[in-house]
C-alpha cells in the first residue's frame, strides 16, 4: 500500500488487531487512517493498534490515532494501543498526552 | 715460304741468302748469281701463283692442297731446276749428258722442299698461342709420331718395297690432327726417306742416281700429296660441320628469340584485350552506377531545348514524379504540371528572369513541391543553368532535381528526438542527503542521430538512493522514446520494489510486452547510506566500478544477466550486494565510454579501471577526466556516466536542502539519523531530535495536497555537546494545521531543551537545542 508503512489486520474472537510496521508521517498518515478504518470490521468490539514494530511516529501519527479513537467510539468500539514502555514511541505518546485519551499497554496479552 | 708469310718485299733478302749459299759451291760468281736468281725467282713465282688462287696458309681446303702441290712445288720449281741445271751446264760443271739427271735432282729437291718443308713451317704458325689439346690428344700425337718414325725406319731398312706401309699412319695423323699432324708427319717420313735414298739403303739400293731420286721424289710427292689432301679434306669437312652446327645453333637461337618475341607480343595483346574489356566493363558499370546513384540519391537530371520547346528527363526524374521511366515525351508545360501552384509561379518568374537577362548563367537554387498522381507531396530542390547561342539567344537549359522529402522528414524527426532526449535526462541531479553525485551525457558527434543512453537518480522512501543507467540500442526517435518509457517505468517500479532484482524483472516483463525491437541494457542499484551497502542487478550492461579512495578500483560484476526482454526466464535477473567502504566512489557508465573500434570491451574496461584509480574529492573532475581521456574528437556512440559518493560525516555540521514536500521527509530523517549517530547521540536522543526536526519541517511544508515547490533548509551542528538545529523555510509560517491537532510544537518543546520560532517576511526560522548525554568525542 504505502512505501513507508504497512498495516496488518488480524481478527481473533471479537478482537481486531492492527499491526503497523514502518514509519508514519504527514506523507502517509491520512492513507494509513483510511486503511485502518476500512479494515476494522463492524462486529469487533475491541480494537488494538499495535505500534511495537512502528519505527517512527510524529504528530500527524498522533493525530491519526486520536481521530481513530474518536470515530471508533462513535461506533461503540474501543481502541487500545500496544506500545512497549521505555521506547521512543511511548515517550512521544506520553509527551503528546495520548494516554489520557486512549488506553495503552505494553504487550497485547498483558492487561 | 718467306714470300708467303712476309710478302714480296723480302725478295732481296731471299736473293742474298741464295747467293751466299750458292757462292761457295759454285764454280764462278756469275754461276752463283745465276743460280741465286733462279732460286729467288722460283719461290717468288710460286708465292705469286698461290696468292692469285687465294691460297690459305692453313692448307685446310682441298684447293689449297692441290695448289701447293701443282702450282708451288711441281710448276714453279721447274724454273729453279731449269735455271740451276742450265747454269751448271753452261758453266761446264757438268757434261751435257748429265743435264737430265741434274735437272731431275734439282727439280725434285726443290719441289720436295716446297712440298715437305713449307707446309711444315706453315703448320708451325698455327701452333702459336696456347695449346688447346687435352692430355689424351697429346699422348696420341706423341705415340703416333713414335710409331711413324719406327715404321718409316723399318721400311727403308728392308729390301722389300714396303714404303707405302707408312701411308695409313700418315692418314691417321691427317685425320686426327689435320695439317698439324700431316705436315710434320710428311716431313718426318720424307726426311727419313731422303736420308735412306742418300745412303742407298733398302728400296733405294742399286740403280742410278736419277732412278733413286725419281723413286724418292715420287714417294715424297705421294706422301705429301696424300697427307695434305687428306688433311685438307678432313679440315674442310670439319669446318663444314662446324659451320653447319653454328648455322643450326644460330637458327635455333633465332627461332627461340622469335618465339619469345611472339609470345611477348601475344601476352601484350592478351593484356590489351583484357584491359580493353575491363575499360568497357567499367564504362558500363559507371553508367549503371550513375543510374543507380541517381536512384539512390533521388537525383534526377533534365534538359530543355528552348527553340523547339522539347524537354528530356533522366529515368530518375520520371520516378521522382511518380512515373515509369521515359513514359511520355515532354515539353515545358508538361514538365512542370505537377508543381504546386505557388511554387510554379516562382519557377515561372525565375525562368523568365533568366531568359531576359541573357548570357550563360546559373539560375538560383529553388526548393519546391510537387504532387504526384498518388497525391503524395514531395519536396524537391532544383538547380539549373541557361546556355545561349553566339548571338545571345537562349538555346537550352539543363538542370538537376533532388527529392529531399525524406531528408526534411529526418530533420524533423531528429529535432523531435533531440528534444525528447533532453527532456528525458534529468536536467539536474536531485540533491540527495548523504551522497554527492555527478553525471555527464555526451551525444555522439559523428552522425546526427540521437542515442539511447540514459540515467536516473532516485531518492527512495526508505532513505536509500536508487541509481539506474541504461542503453537502448539504435538511434533516433524510436530509441529515444523507448528510453523514455524505460526511465519512467524504472521510477515507478523503484518506488514500489525495494529489491533491485525485482525492479529489473518488472522492467524485463514490461519490455516483453512492449513492441520494443531495440536491445535495452540496464544496471540498477540501490545504495543504503546507513550501511554503505550497494545492492545491484545487471541486465546486460557494463558493470559499475567501485573506486576506493586508495587502491585498485574493482567492477561489480556479479549477477550479470541478459539484456531486458532477452532472458528466457525472469529469475535470471538476480541481485548482489557490494559493501562500499568509506570514501569510495561508485561509477556507472554506458559502453560508449570504453568501447572503441578495434579495442575489445575487456581492454576498455581495464583501461577505465586504471584511469579511475585514486580519484580526487571532486566527482565533477573525475567525470571530466574520464571523458577527456576516453573520448576523442569524434565519439561514434553517445556516452552517459554517473558518479556517486556517500558523504562521510566527520564532525562536520550537516547542511541539508530538501524539497518542501511530505515525501522528502523520510529520506531526510535517514540523513539526520546518520549524522546524529556520527556525533554519538544515543538511539533515544536520535529519535527525539529527528522527531523535533520532522515537526519543524512539517510546519514548513505546504499542505500535503497543495502544490509545493519550496525548499526547506536544515542545519545541524554540534557545539559544546549540544546539538543545535536550524530549520528555515522561505514560505510563510502557517498556523499549525488541524492535521496534527496542534501537537507538533508541543512535541518539539517536549523533546528539545530550547525551541525558538521566528517568523519574518522572508520566511520562518525554527531554532532548537538539545544537550546530549554522552559528551561528543
Amino acid at each position: 500500500m504505502n512505501d513507508l508503512a504497512r498495516v496488518q489486520v488480524e481478527e481473533d474472537s471479537g478482537r481486531c488487531i492492527l499491526r503497523i510496521q514502518g514509519e508514519i508521517d504527514i506523507s502517509n498518515a491520512r492513507e494509513v487512517l483510511s486503511t485502518i478504518q476500512a479494515s476494522v470490521p463492524n462486529g469487533a468490539q475491541a480494537i488494538f493498534v499495535d505500534l511495537t514494530e512502528t519505527t517512527y511516529l510524529d504528530s500527524s501519527g498522533v493525530h491519526l490515532l486520536v481521530m481513530l479513537a474518536d470515530r471508533l467510539r462513535v461506533r461503540r468500539q474501543e481502541l487500545s494501543l500496544v506500545v512497549p514502555s521505555g521506547g521512543p514511541i511511548r515517550a512521544l505518546l506520553e509527551v503528546a498526552g495520548v494516554p489520557k485519551v486512549i488506553p495503552m499497554r505494553d504487550h497485547l496479552d498483558a492487561e | 715460304m718467306a714470300f708467303l708469310v712476309l710478302g714480296r718485299r723480302v725478295w732481296l733478302g731471299i736473293a742474298l741468302g741464295a747467293l751466299l749459299v750458292n757462292a761457295p759451291i759454285s764454280s764462278s760468281p756469275a754461276a752463283a748469281a745465276a743460280t741465286a736468281a733462279g732460286n729467288t725467282i722460283a719461290p717468288f713465282v710460286a708465292a705469286e701463283l698461290l696468292r692469285r688462287v687465294g691460297f690459305r696458309r692453313e692448307i685446310d681446303r682441298l684447293r689449297d692442297a692441290i695448289a701447293i702441290v701443282f702450282l708451288a712445288a711441281l710448276s714453279s720449281m721447274l724454273i729453279s731446276a731449269t735455271v740451276g741445271a742450265g747454269t751448271l751446264l753452261l758453266s761446264g760443271a757438268i757434261p751435257a749428258g748429265d743435264f737430265p739427271g741434274a735437272w731431275a735432282v734439282w727439280w725434285t729437291g726443290d719441289a720436295m722442299g716446297v712440298l715437305v718443308v713449307a707446309p711444315f713451317l706453315l703448320s708451325l704458325l698455327s701452333f702459336r698461342g696456347p695449346s688447346k689439346g687435352s692430355w689424351k690428344r697429346r699422348a696420341e700425337a706423341a705415340g703416333l709420331f713414335v710409331l711413324l718414325t719406327l715404321a718409316t725406319l723399318a721400311v727403308v731398312r728392308t729390301h722389300l718395297h714396303l714404303l707405302f706401309l707408312v701411308l695409313p699412319l700418315l692418314g691417321w695423323a691427317a685425320w686426327r690432327f689435320q695439317q698439324r699432324g700431316a705436315a710434320p708427319g710428311a716431313l718426318l717420313v720424307a726426311g727419313i726417306a731422303t736420308w735412306a735414298a742418300a745412303r742407298g739403303l733398302g728400296p733405294f739400293e742399286g740403280g742410278t742416281l736419277f732412278a733413286r731420286m725419281l723413286t724418292l721424289q715420287a714417294f715424297n710427292a705421294t706422301v705429301a700429296f696424300a697427307s695434305f689432301v687428306f688433311a685438307a679434306l678432313v679440315s674442310e669437312r670439319m669446318r663444314a660441320r662446324q659451320s653447319l652446327e653454328l648455322a643450326a645453333a644460330g637458327l635455333e637461337t633465332r627461332v627461340r628469340e622469335r618465339t619469345a618475341a611472339l609470345s611477348t607480343a601475344n601476352e601484350r595483346l592478351t593484356r590489351e584485350i583484357g584491359v580493353r574489356r575491363e575499360v568497357e566493363g567499367k564504362l558500363r558499370e559507371r553508367e549503371r552506377q550513375l543510374a543507380e546513384a541517381q536512384q539512390v540519391a533521388l537525383f534526377g537530371s533534365w534538359e530543355w531545348l528552348i527553340p523547339e520547346d522539347r524537354v528530356t528527363w533522366s529515368d530518375e526524374m520520371y520516378r521522382i514524379h511518380g512515373h515509369e521511366p521515359q513514359a511520355f515525351p515532354l515539353d515545358l508545360a508538361r514538365a512542370v504540371e505537377q508543381v504546386v501552384e505557388d511554387d510554379l509561379e516562382r519557377i515561372r518568374r525565375n525562368t523568365e528572369a533568366a531568359l531576359r537577362s541573357g548570357g550563360n548563367h546559373d539560375i538560383p537554387t529553388i526548393e519546391y513541391r510537387i504532387v504526384r498522381s498518388d497525391l503524395a507531396e514531395r519536396v524537391l530542390v532544383g538547380k539549373a543553368r541557361l546556355m545561349v547561342g553566339p548571338t545571345g539567344e537562349p538555346l537550352r537549359m539543363v538542370g538537376t532535381v533532388q527529392d529531399i522529402t525524406d531528408d526534411r522528414q529526418a530533420e524533423r524527426e531528429h529535432r523531435i528526438a533531440a528534444t525528447l532526449q533532453r527532456s528525458l535526462l534529468p536536467d539536474r541531479l536531485p540533491e540527495i542527503p548523504g551522497v554527492t553525485l555527478a553525471a555527464r551525457y555526451v551525444p555522439a558527434t559523428t552522425g546526427l542521430e540521437i542515442g539511447g543512453d540514459w540515467y536516473d537518480v532516485l531518492q527512495l522512501p526508505n532513505g536509500h538512493v536508487g541509481v539506474g543507467i541504461g542503453d537502448v540500442a539504435g538511434h533516433g526517435l524510436p530509441a529515444a522514446s523507448t528510453m523514455g518509457q524505460l526511465r519512467m517505468a524504472l521510477r515507478a517500479y523503484a518506488m514500489e520494489e525495494e529489491s533491485p532484482a525485482r525492479v529489473v524483472i518488472r522492467l524485463h516483463q514490461l519490455v516483453q510486452k512492449l513492441p520494443i525491437s531495440e536491445m535495452a541494457t540496464l544496471v540498477y542499484l540501490v545504495f543504503d547510506p546507513d550501511s554503505g551497502s550497494v545492492t545491484y542487478a545487471n541486465a546486460g550492461h557494463p558493470p559499475p566500478l567501485a573506486i576506493p579512495a586508495e587502491g585498485d578500483p574493482s567492477y561489480l560484476q556479479e549477477g550479470l544477466a541478459p539484456p531486458l526482454g532477452a532472458a528466457p526466464a525472469p529469475d535470471l535477473y538476480t541481485e548482489s550486494v557490494f559493501q562500499l567502504v568509506n570514501g569510495s566512489t561508485l561509477l556507472l557508465f554506458t559502453d560508449g565510454l570504453v568501447e572503441r573500434r578495434g579495442v575489445s570491451l575487456r581492454e576498455g574496461l581495464e583501461r577505465l579501471r586504471n584511469e579511475a584509480r585514486a580519484v580526487g574529492p571532486e566527482l565533477d573532475l573525475l567525470c571530466d577526466h574520464l571523458l577527456g581521456s576516453f573520448l576523442g574528437k569524434d565519439a561514434s556512440d553517445d556516452v552517459a556516466l554517473i558518479a556517486l559518493r556517500p558523504i562521510a560525516f566527520v564532525g562536520e555540521p550537516l547542511r541539508l536542502r530538501v524539497a518542501a514536500e511530505p515525501r522528502a521527509l523520510a529520506p531526510m530523517r535517514h540523513t539526520l539519523r546518520r549524522w546524529l549517530r556520527s556525533v554519538d547521540a544515543d538511539p533515544e536522543e536520535t529519535y527525539e531530535i529527528v522527531l523535533a526536526c520532522g515537526e519543524a519541517c512539517a510546519n514548513a511544508i505546504q499542505h500535503p495536497y497543495g502544490v509545493g515547490d519550496g525548499v526547506v533548509e536544515i542545519d545541524l551542528d554540534l557545539v559544546g555537546g549540544e546539538v543545535r538545529v536550524t530549520v528555515r523555510d522561505v514560505g510563510t509560517w502557517r498556523v499549525p494545521a488541524r492535521r496534527d491537532g496542534g501537537r507538533g510544537l508541543t512535541l518539539m518543546r517536549g523533546f528539545m531543551d530550547e525551541v525558538d520560532v521566528e517568523t519574518g517576511s522572508g520566511g520562518t526560522v525554527v531554532r532548537m537545542r538539545r544537550r546530549l548525554r554522552a559528551p561528543a568525542r
